[in-house]
Parts: C-alpha cells; sequence; structure tokens
C-alpha cells in the first residue's frame, strides 16, 4: 500500500460570488521516500491541495469529494483529537515564506520542543538535545538553540523551519515553495540540504512549486496542475523528456535555459479562467494553441500515454 | 558608435552606522555601510545593462543612487540622454566644479559633449530631469496603491511634475501610455483597481506609470521576479518591444543570471558593493572568469532533471556590507583564495576590450 493516496480530491471555498472550485478531482499516489513535485502558476491550487492533505484549510474551505488515504486512514474524515495526533507527528509542512511563519518572540529551540513536548513522553532535557541534533542535521550550529528568529539570517531561517518540520520525525513532508523567497546561492543549499535529508531519513516529501527548475532538480515524480486539476503526471525525467500536455510543454519553454542558446523563452498568454464557474470543455483550451471545437465542449479525461506517465488532453493518445 | 546614456565613475553610496551616546564618546571613529563602494559602467544608447548579484549587494542601491532616490555619497553619475537643454548643462557643469566634484576642464569637455552630471544638480531641476530617467518597481502588488484607480496611479506623475493643461490632454497621454504598455484597448483597463487585474497585468501598469513621462531611460528593479513564469516573458518582450520603439535604455537589476542571459547586451556581475566581473552577456555567461560568477552560473536550476551539472555551492552567506574584509571581498568564500587575496584588492583586468575581471587568479603578477 502506497503511504499516501489522493483520489478524486475536491476542495471548494464558499465565497460571496459562488463556491471557487480550487482543487477540482486530483489524483495522486506517493510512496515512502518519494519525493513528488507538484507546479503550476499561482491560483492553480497546488497550496490547497498541499494543505486539504493535512486538513489546514481556512474557515471557507471544506474537502467536497474525494478520498485522502494516508497509512490506512481517510485524512478526509478524521477529526479532534486523532487528527492531531497525525498533524506533525506523521505530517508536518515548511511554510511558504519561513520568514515569517516563525513566532519572534520565542527561541527558535523553543519553537521546536514544543511539537516533540506535545506529541511524545518525553522530558524537556531529551526533547532539547535532540533540537541539537535536529541543528547539526541542517547545518546549524547546535549552540544556536536560545536564539530568536531575528538573529538568523533568511536561509537560516528557512533551515530552522526544516528543522522544526523534521522534529517529530514524520513520514511525509509538504514544503510549499520551501526556496521562493531566497538568493539563488542560498537557494542551492536548501536543495541540496532537503534532498540529502529526502534520502538520508527515507522521507517521503510533496514539493510545491511555480518554478519548474527547481523541481526538476529535486523531485522524482511531477505532477502539473492547472486551473484546479492535474493535467499531467509521471516521473520528473519522463515529464521533462516528454511533455504531453500543451501546458506541460509551454511551461518547460517559459524557462530560461543558460546553458541553451540564447533566446527569448515562449510565454503563454492569456490568464487561467475563473474557478467559480469553470469552463465545461478543457480548461486550458482558452490558452491553449492545439484547441479545437471538441476542447471547449469536452472535459478530457486523465489517460495513461505510456506506462505510469498520464496526461488529460484530446489530442494524446495512449502508445505502446 | 552609440553615445553613453549613463556613465557611472566610482559611485559610492556608504550609509552611517547609527551610534550610542557613548560609543560617540569612546570611538571617535565613524562606521559606513558600504552599500555601493566604488561602481563604474556606462549605459549606451538603447542598451540594455544587467546588474547581477545576491540581494544585498547594493544593486538596488545602485539604481537607485543614479536617479538620486538615495544620495551617492561619492563619484559620478553622468546623463547624456534626451531632454537636456543648453542651460541645464551649462548649470549642471558650473554646480559640479563649483562642489569641487569635478575640475574645471572636464567639466567643460562634458558639457560640449552633452553630459550632466545629476549628482549636484539642484532638487527642482532633478526633478525635471528624472521625468527622462523613470524606474519600474519590483512587486506589482507593493507598489501600486489599491486605493487608486489605474487611471489615476498612471496620471499622478503627470500631476506631480505639472504636465498635460488640462484634464483630457492628461487623459489622453494616460490612454497612450497604457497602449504602449500593453493594456489594450485602455478603457477597458483605465477605471478598473489594481486588484481586479491579474499580475502580468498590474506590472504592465507599473510601465505605463514609467512611460507617461515620455523617458529615455528605465531603471527596470527586478520587474518580473514576482511574476509567474509562464508570463514573465511577456513582460521582458513588452520592454524589448518599447526599446526598438522609443529608443529606451535600460538599466535592468536581477537576481536571476537566466533571465540577464536572454534578455540583457552586457552584464555586471556585483558582489558587496562592488562589480567584479563586467563584459557582453554571452560572454560572461559563457566564458566566466571570476570564482563567484562561475559559482553563480552553476547554481541556477536548470529544466531539465537530465542535465546534473557540477554545482559550485558557496559556503556562508554573504558578508555584511558594514564589515567589508580586507584584500578581494571576495576571498572568505572563494574557493580559489591565495595569500594575495586575502591582502590587498585586486584591480580590474581586461580579458577582450570589454570583458573585464577584478580577480588575482586573472592579474598577470599572480599569474607569473
Amino acid at each position: 500500500m502506497s503511504l499516501l493516496e489522493v483520489k478524486d480530491l475536491k476542495t471548494y471555498f464558499k465565497t460571496q460570488e459562488g463556491t471557487l472550485k480550487a482543487v477540482d478531482g486530483i489524483d495522486f499516489m506517493l510512496e515512502k521516500g518519494q519525493a513528488m513535485g507538484l507546479a503550476g502558476e499561482s491560483g492553480c491550487g497546488k497550496t490547497t491541495a498541499a494543505l486539504s492533505i493535512m486538513k489546514l484549510l481556512p474557515a471557507n474551505g471544506y474537502i467536497a469529494g474525494g478520498s485522502i488515504n494516508f497509512m490506512g486512514q481517510d485524512m478526509s474524515k478524521v477529526t479532534g483529537d486523532k487528527l492531531r495526533a497525525i498533524r506533525w507527528r506523521d505530517i508536518s509542512i515548511i511554510f511558504q515564506g519561513a520568514m515569517n511563519a516563525l513566532n519572534p518572540v520565542k527561541r527558535v529551540g523553543d519553537q521546536i520542543t514544543e511539537p516533540i513536548l506535545l506529541h511524545e513522553n518525553v522530558d524537556e532535557e531529551v526533547a532539547k538535545k535532540r533540537v541539537q541534533e535536529l541543528f547539526s542535521l541542517v547545518g546549524i550550529n547546535p549552540n544556536r538553540i536560545r536564539e530568536y528568529p531575528h538573529e538568523f539570517s533568511g536561509g537560516m531561517r528557512q533551515r530552522v523551519m526544516i528543522a522544526m518540520a523534521l522534529a517529530c520525525r514524520p513520514k511525509l513532508v509538504i514544503a510549499d515553495e520551501p526556496t521562493t523567497a531566497l538568493d539563488v546561492m542560498i537557494q542551492a543549499q536548501i536543495l541540496q540540504l532537503m534532498k540529502s535529508l529526502q534520502t538520508e531519513l527515507d522521507l517521503a516529501m510533496i514539493i510545491i512549486s511555480h518554478d519548474l527548475s527547481v523541481l526538476a532538480e529535486t523531485c522524482d515524480l511531477l505532477s502539473i496542475m492547472y486551473a484546479g486539476k492535474i493535467v499531467e503526471r509521471s516521473s520528473a525525467v519522463e515529464v521533462f523528456s516528454n511533455p504531453q500536455h500543451p501546458y506541460t510543454k509551454g511551461l518547460i519553454a517559459a524557462f530560461p535555459n543558460i546553458k541553451g542558446e540564447r533566446k527569448m523563452p515562449a510565454s503563454i498568454a492569456g490568464n487561467p479562467p475563473n474557478l467559480i464557474n469553470a469552463p465545461i470543455g478543457c480548461r486550458f483550451a482558452e490558452r491553449c494553441y492545439m484547441a479545437q471545437e471538441i476542447c471547449n465542449a469536452k472535459e478530457p479525461p486523465l489517460i495513461e500515454v505510456l506506462p505510469g506517465h498520464f496526461a488529460a488532453c484530446h489530442f494524446v493518445q495512449p502508445k505502446g | 558608435m552609440a553615445k553613453d546614456v549613463i556613465s557611472v565613475s566610482n559611485l559610492e553610496v556608504w550609509f552611517p552606522v547609527r551610534r550610542g551616546f557613548v560609543e560617540s564618546l569612546t570611538s571617535k571613529e565613524q562606521k559606513w555601510v558600504k552599500a555601493v563602494d566604488g561602481v563604474s559602467f556606462d549605459i549606451k544608447e538603447r542598451e540594455i545593462f544587467c546588474l547581477v548579484g545576491e540581494s544585498g549587494c547594493g544593486k538596488t542601491t545602485t539604481g537607485k543612487a543614479i536617479l538620486r532616490l538615495v544620495e551617492p555619497t561619492g563619484g559620478l553619475v553622468k546623463y547624456g540622454g534626451a531632454g537636456l537643454t543648453d542651460a541645464l548643462i551649462k548649470e549642471a557643469a558650473h554646480e559640479a566644479v563649483k562642489r569641487k566634484n569635478m575640475k574645471k576642464a572636464e567639466a567643460e569637455k562634458d558639457a560640449r559633449a552633452g553630459f550632466v552630471e545629476v549628482r549636484y544638480l539642484h532638487k527642482a531641476k532633478m526633478k525635471a530631469l528624472r521625468q527622462k530617467m523613470q524606474m519600474i518597481f519590483q512587486d506589482p502588488y507593493e507598489s501600486l496603491n489599491p486605493k487608486q484607480s489605474i487611471y489615476d496611479i498612471v496620471a499622478e506623475p503627470l500631476i506631480v511634475n505639472n504636465l498635460g493643461a488640462s484634464e483630457s490632454e492628461r487623459e489622453s497621454r494616460v490612454r497612450k501610455a497604457l497602449e504602449d504598455a500593453g493594456l489594450r484597448p485602455p478603457k477597458d483597463f483605465m477605471w478598473r483597481y489594481p486588484h481586479e487585474v491579474s499580475g502580468g497585468q498590474r506590472q504592465r501598469v507599473g510601465v505605463a506609470g514609467a512611460l507617461v513621462l515620455d523617458p529615455s531611460f528605465l531603471v527596470a528593479d527586478e520587474p518580473v521576479s514576482m511574476l509567474d513564469v509562464s508570463i514573465r516573458s511577456e513582460i521582458l518582450k513588452l520592454m524589448l518591444d518599447l526599446r526598438e520603439k522609443k529608443g529606451l535604455t535600460y538599466l535592468f537589476i536581477t537576481h536571476d543570471l537566466g533571465v540577464a542571459y536572454v534578455f540583457s547586451d552586457r552584464i555586471g556581475i556585483m558582489y558587496l558593493g562592488k562589480i567584479v566581473e563586467l563584459g557582453p552577456t554571452e560572454q560572461v555567461i559563457k566564458d566566466p572568469k571570476h570564482p563567484y560568477t562561475k559559482a553563480l552560473i552553476s547554481v541556477v536550476p536548470k529544466p531539465d532533471p537530465r542535465m546534473k551539472t557540477e554545482k559550485i555551492i558557496l559556503k556562508g552567506e554573504r558578508p555584511d556590507p558594514a564589515h567589508i574584509p580586507p584584500g578581494c571581498r571576495f576571498h572568505p568564500r572563494c574557493p580559489f583564495a591565495m595569500e594575495v587575496c586575502k591582502k590587498k584588492e585586486p584591480q580590474p583586468v581586461s580579458i577582450t576590450d570589454q570583458h573585464w575581471v577584478s580577480c588575482w587568479l586573472e592579474s598577470g603578477e599572480a599569474k607569473q
């Protein structure tokens, strides 16, 4: 059995204008020790999908359908104490903009000890020792546990966040844009750290980013989301070497490649559709260079093009 | 050969470190944060010059100092683009000589060549000149006033500068600017508010706000870093188009070497307040000389998992511009640092006639 199995997940938000279907039927699976990238433009529902797994949705958001099977239990139904026991012990999250996710008036060490003391029956000494181990694991001097967040630089704060996410030895870590606010050099340091932790601790990871190149370097699997749907999903190498969906092709072409020819990358004109009144056909049709009549009339199913490689487009056929 | 629009030499922006009362009694020495510490470059007409570096290296401060949005503390900034009058040139030369910033002969030579030294220009004159030197800001989510309509945002520079005799004249200029920025038709956008348009369109509003004054030189500070990858190149293409149509000259500031590679004509790599390598884009990216440039290029993520390249990941984070290391300022993080690097600051060495680097590895003395 997979560690995480998401089936037909639907997460909606109630708004004044109507129901916003932020995530509208997505499936994916994740095994122990695997890293999956979730890519897409802002507003495509990638963060919402991840927050649904931890059930950290805002008050007006709710899971409208589908199942999230995590280690044998359906997370969409778990509530109360049971849910609290799973959060952070089994699934933890590295938030976007780690700079602001730390409590500025508490010592970083205390902030990390807190979940350990909450979840495990250990005394403070043991917890403190664990924090020191975690600090050296993520490359911070263990003597710094009594410092405050403002005494750390951006990259170091991100490392603190990673240490915090690992505090209770979770099985699954969700990283929401872990390097977006960081410099290229620090970004490379953090990505290298995440990659080594993943193999060292046999962690499953979901990395959310709009930057495909970041995911290309860290992930085994890759899912491309567009307007609440997964439009393509396969291994990272396969998605990059053999993209099927026009949106995936567009996203890959939008990157300037510093090793390649010096030319202006292509852009994808237009904007994603409004998810309160999503189009009935293919959601990408309006921006797609291949769009035909059928695209506006009928929604394409996610079909298996090659073994393990799925794409949702009317113009891709199963091969082999 | 094309004329220089901007010529910066030895530009310095130092901020004083505030001292406590006791400290001011006990230590005589004033400490400085040397955000920009001796930067020189020229930008030719219709050229895109790109400053690349990590955050805090002083690239934004350099851009702002050229427009005098922060006051430079040393060096010269000369502007030779459109919109100069003889009177202004004369006055600037006079000021520069009076403030002992330039020798008389030099000032007269510049004046004849049609350059204005902007550093000591009177505030009111600078304001007028700034119509020709505009800035595009980084974050279109924060730089636009959410309570103003797009029309008001774009019209504000006209009001501030007392341009446009009547409301109708102003409106026609706003329309033209919106159209130039690719917000077509303008009437569909003019009365909307920033939150009602997409991120890419917001940045176009930012561009329109700069264009409405009909500038000839633009400082673009990370104009695409907050945007989704899929729409970045739209904004870059718009900027290229404007260069073709209006003959604009750009100083482009970014931390993203990938963008710099496809967009700029020449690149300057900045580290801790100084340019360490400068040259034509293709040469700097394909044949980098400075260890810092090499490291920066090696860590740019490649959009392809099959391309695994050797990465030079520098240890630590950038040092503090209040405590610049002696000798070569990069030596504490440099994998190739030698004895000489700790003691003496390297001087620029030419690689080709347009490409130079400040590094002891490249200078003849150390090589021998």
